[in-house]
């Protein structure tokens, strides 16, 4: 792994079920710290699974999985949970904001569980509403804000302890195109600022506007150069 | 186009098929279920184990309704033969050889006991119930009546027979229970000879069943018609089954307030927790439910295939269940005959039919409305209804418990039941039926040990001394010199603390018809133990105590003064208190000075003695009998009687309790299962923003802690409620009234305690699914809905 890898996996297979396709065969990559990778293919070809795995939402089949300077493919759940508190941000195709917290409690959440202290944690969480423009709606649930306000929020939250990595799947899938291309802008700030960002999108112009590298898969693998995933 | 009536079920199967894939829904129903209906049918058993034991046993057994004893010197073998044919006699057995023997176990008196030789234990009168072990065979066998009181021989132990040469060894080979307590124990025919002390008649029973029998009347009647049948003298004695009867219908009526008690909380939390888990199966399902309508599921299919859904796994917790009750009960009813002093009892037929099919037709009841609701909605409504709850619902409790310092996840927990009131509630009521059944059960255990240590003073008079010593053969008393020498042991003995003599005889009052049993105290009797219902313990002399009997047949109340004549003196006493004593027949304790005549040495019922702290009884019994000797009819033992009845009650409301508890255990189980499955998406995205499996589990129990507290609130005040009816109730139909003590059995600390009762509930039911939550894979939770 070079020194300046944030996500290094080598000889990753998932498989879900015994005798299926793997979902995931023999793939190594990496991507370096401060890098937006797109991770681009067609439906099936192992994009989620490959954000899960890097996110510790999951285990590969073999292989090894190295984030931010550690293995996390041997990880008990306890340990998987403490480094995605710590170490990535997730962003998702439909917010999965929690409809019962006001926007101010959705965020502070991930902070809250990884044990911050509450003065800390409001205080983060009050720089970053400002920062994506919502403060004013600190206090409103989620339903009552649009798409992009939502998608807003999902970031603050996936910032509020500070990651290194921000993972993003399909983060404009659900915004019409003017919200998707503000949100575009949002994460690219973001990485200016030394943000790592992994963009997970069948969005060809996403990729290509904002990620400097594109991963293709296709069936669980790298595609080959010149192959249209 | 039209489909052929026989695909009409196809698409049933098809929507109902799901129930594969909710295996531990499927599992949570037939466990609820089971329980349920175990429990139903326990009750149902109980009850009507309660309901004229007696009399049902009386006619399974063909009790007898006179035992006659004979002298069989007087009457030949043809001449008791030829009673049978008398008019009114409509069964006969006998003639019995009988013998009324001393009998001691393990070193230690065990009492008088009547022997009968039988050859088998059935018979067209009084037909035997063997409920253990096989009928004597041969010599030195014994067959023991139930009711021979508790902690005595098992299968296999030895008594030994004193009074008679040789001392015989008699091996318990099995128990039996005679309806109408024609003998303590049954040996062979040829066993009762050298059974018989030397200089005693022989004696035999006959056993009748006549055609009129049902009052004191009819029987002495049919009495008086076996004895004008045999030579003058013949008859030296008759018991009626209606003694009998008086006694076990005592007995069997105090058991019913409680069984029916818990058969009501049983049935509440059926009813709460089966309509709980349809609905909820249902609600879950909608969504199912709305995308096979959109491919065209009719409404009439829609109501069938949800209530096949819930039926299958509902049959096979019915079926379960029958059986379960039915072996469950087993033991129980062994145990209730004993207490109500009938033979044996069976899980009626009815029993095992109603309660399952009530059961079932319960489960698919709660099932009917939500199912009949789901198949009048459109497509888009039951996919729609069959998302989370009602959007609004619970934010301010999130929104409150986010500002709390608590732990996030206990915070998130805790408002989390806000979400689904309706739901909450249902748990809220399972956990809170669950409670009160278990502090009940601890209350009307404390309730029933009070009764029965103020009943066989078993705390306070842990040594008794009793003329049943080796050196007391039938008909012969003990000496004067024998009798002084039991004061002398026992003040000899340094861990002697009180001693007293109890002499007992029958007095008249005035007002009462027949005799009053007087009990007279030879010292102070202060420290007996005997539970005071009203007034106090006498401690002047011209002061008695009575028990309700008394008050009841005489009129008199605590305060008032009586006349007694004891046979040898008239006093006038005035009645100083009122103590626990069920017992139909009037008694009074008082002094010797008090009751003068009463105290006689012929009269001296026992010794009763107090140990000091830390004195072993076992060890100062032997000691004492050292002293007395062993030709002494007076022998120190730690033998109780009459609480037998008290500790198969206690057995009784700890099973009723357990079961409870676990049927709202299985509620709360399926409650939070629900909520799990609804909030499964949830689930995934705490676990993807950082919550750790303990958090989870943190978060998950905590859904159910706020209902359980409020539950615990509600238990605690209902059970004490509960207890203190049901200890009056027990205490009406035992015709006597009750110590403020025996219902003051919850210290504030102990009631709190119990209280947890319901937390331990609520958290037992919920670790399980919360375990499955915890080790849920974020991925897999994040793309289940």
């Amino acid at each position: 792994m070079g020194q300046d890898d944030l996500i290094r996996l080598d000889n990753v297979t998932k498989t879900y079920q015994a005798g299926a396709p793997p979902a995931l065969a023999d793939l190594s990559m990496d991507v370096t710290a401060g890098e937006v990778a797109a991770v681009m293919g067609p439906s099936g070809s192992g994009k989620s699974t490959l954000l899960n795995l890097i996110a510790g939402l999951d285990r590969p089949t073999a292989g090894t999985v190295t984030v931010a300077g550690r293995r996390i493919d041997n990880l008990s759940e306890s340990g998987l949970a403490r480094f995605r508190a710590r170490h990535v941000g997730i962003i998702f195709q439909f917010f999965n904001l929690l409809d019962d917290l006001t926007v101010e409690d959705n965020v502070l959440l991930p902070a809250q569980l990884a044990g911050a202290s509450r003065r800390a944690a409001r205080a983060q969480a009050g720089g970053l509403l400002e920062r994506m423009g919502i403060e004013r709606h600190r206090d409103d649930y989620p339903a009552r804000l649009s798409g992009g306000q939502r998608q807003r929020v999902a970031i603050a939250r996936a910032l509020v302890n500070a990651p290194e990595l921000l993972l993003a799947d399909e983060p404009t899938g659900a915004l019409d195109t003017a919200t998707g291309l503000q949100i575009g802008r949002l994460l690219q700030q973001l990485n200016a600022g030394g943000q790592t960002l992994v963009l997970v999108t069948h969005d060809p112009a996403l990729a290509d506007r904002y990620a400097a590298r594109t991963i293709r898969l296709l069936d669980g693998r790298l595609a080959p150069a010149g192959v249209a995933a | 186009m039209s489909w052929p009536r026989r695909n009409w079920l196809g698409p049933v199967r098809t929507a109902s098929g799901g129930m594969r894939r909710h295996k531990v829904q499927a599992i949570a129903i037939g466990l609820v279920v089971l329980v349920s209906t175990a429990s139903a049918t326990l009750g149902f058993a109980l009850l009507a184990a309660s309901n004229a034991p007696f009399t049902r046993a009386f006619g399974t057994q063909n009790g007898a309704h006179v035992t006659v004893t004979v002298n069989a010197a007087r009457a030949s073998t043809a001449d008791l033969a030829a009673t049978s044919h008398l008019a009114g006699v409509t069964a006969a057995a006998g003639p019995f050889s009988e013998s009324v023997v001393q009998t001691q176990f393990q070193g230690q008196p065990f009492g008088q006991m009547a022997l009968a030789g039988r050859a088998s234990a059935g018979g067209p009168v009084d037909d035997v119930v063997l409920n253990a072990g096989h009928w004597p065979d041969g010599p030195g066998q014994v067959v023991l009546d139930d009711s021979a009181g508790g902690g005595g021989p098992a299968l296999g132990s030895t008594l030994t027979v004193t009074g008679v040469p040789g001392t015989p060894a008699l091996v318990v080979v099995g128990f039996g229970n005679s309806v109408t307590n024609t003998a303590d124990g049954w040996v062979s025919p040829g066993e009762i000879a050298r059974l018989r002390a030397p200089g005693v008649p022989q004696s035999t029973q006959m056993l009748y069943r006549f055609t009129h029998a049902a009052s004191y009347g009819e029987v002495r009647a049919d009495v008086a018609e076996v004895g004008r049948a045999l030579p003058a003298g013949a008859v030296t004695g008759a018991a009626s089954w209606l003694a009998v009867q008086n006694q076990a219908t005592g007995n069997g009526a105090i058991m019913e307030p409680f069984v029916v008690a818990f058969a009501l909380i049983g049935l509440a939390m059926a009813v709460l927790i089966v309509g709980n888990v349809v609905s909820g199966a249902v609600v879950a399902g909608y969504q199912r439910i709305g995308v096979l309508k959109s491919i065209g599921l009719t409404p009439a299919q829609v109501v069938v295939a949800y209530l096949s859904r819930v039926g299958w796994p509902a049959l096979a917790g019915c079926l379960a269940g029958v059986v379960a009750g039915n072996v469950l009960a087993a033991p129980v009813l062994h145990n209730s005959a004993g207490a109500y002093g009938v033979g044996s009892q069976q899980v009626p037929w009815w029993a095992s039919v109603v309660a399952p099919a009530g059961m079932f037709a319960l489960v698919l009841l709660a099932g009917f409305g939500p199912a009949l609701r789901a198949g009048r909605l459109s497509a888009a409504e039951a996919i729609a209804a069959g998302r989370a709850p009602r959007a609004g619902r619970g934010y301010a409790a999130h929104r409150l418990a986010a500002r709390l310092r608590l732990p996030r996840p206990a915070g998130l927990g805790l408002a989390a039941p806000f979400a689904r009131p309706a739901r909450t509630a249902v748990t809220l009521a399972a956990i809170a039926f669950g409670a009160t059944a278990v502090i009940f059960a601890f209350g009307l255990s404390s309730s029933l040990s009070r009764a029965a240590a103020s009943q066989t003073h078993s705390a306070t008079i842990p040594v008794r001394v009793e003329p049943f010593g080796p050196g007391g053969g039938p008909g012969q008393m003990p000496t004067a010199a024998q009798d002084a020498a039991v004061p002398a042991a026992l003040r000899a003995q340094p861990g002697t603390l009180h001693e007293v003599t109890l002499y007992g005889n029958g007095v008249k009052v005035p007002g009462i018809a027949g005799t009053v049993n007087a009990a007279a105290f030879g010292g102070d009797a202060s420290w007996t133990g005997y539970g005071i219902i009203a007034g106090r313990w006498y401690d002047a002399p011209g002061e008695v105590d009575v028990n309700n009997a008394f008050l009841d047949q005489s009129g008199l109340a605590v305060g008032d003064t009586a006349t007694v004549n004891t046979g040898t003196a008239q006093v006038a006493v005035r009645v100083a208190g009122e103590v626990f004593d069920p017992d139909s027949r009037a008694r009074m304790y008082g002094s010797t000075q008090t009751l003068p005549g009463v105290a006689s040495p012929a009269n001296v019922v026992e010794y009763d003695v107090a140990l000091r702290p830390g004195v072993s009884a076992g060890a100062y019994v032997q000691a004492v009998n050292r002293a007395l000797g062993g030709q002494n009819p007076w022998q120190a033992t730690t033998r109780q009687d009459g609480g037998k009845f008290y500790t198969i009650a206690s057995g009784l409301v700890s099973l009723l309790a357990l079961m409870v508890a676990v049927a709202a255990g299985l509620g709360v189980l399926n409650t939070v299962l629900m909520t799990t499955r609804d909030r499964v998406h949830d689930l995934g995205v705490f676990k993807a923003l950082g919550m750790r499996p303990g958090q989870v589990l943190t978060m998950v129990v905590c859904w159910v802690a706020g209902p359980a507290v409020v539950a615990a609130a509600v238990a605690a005040p209902a059970a004490v409620a509960l207890n203190t009816a049901t200890v009056r109730a027990m205490a009406g139909t035992a015709h006597t009234g009750i110590p403020a003590s025996f219902t003051q059995v919850f210290p504030p600390s102990r009631l709190a305690l119990l209280s947890l009762a319901a937390v331990a509930i609520a958290v037992a039911g919920a670790l399980l699914p919360a375990g499955w939550a915890a080790r849920a894979r974020p991925a897999v939770a994040l793309h289940s809905e």
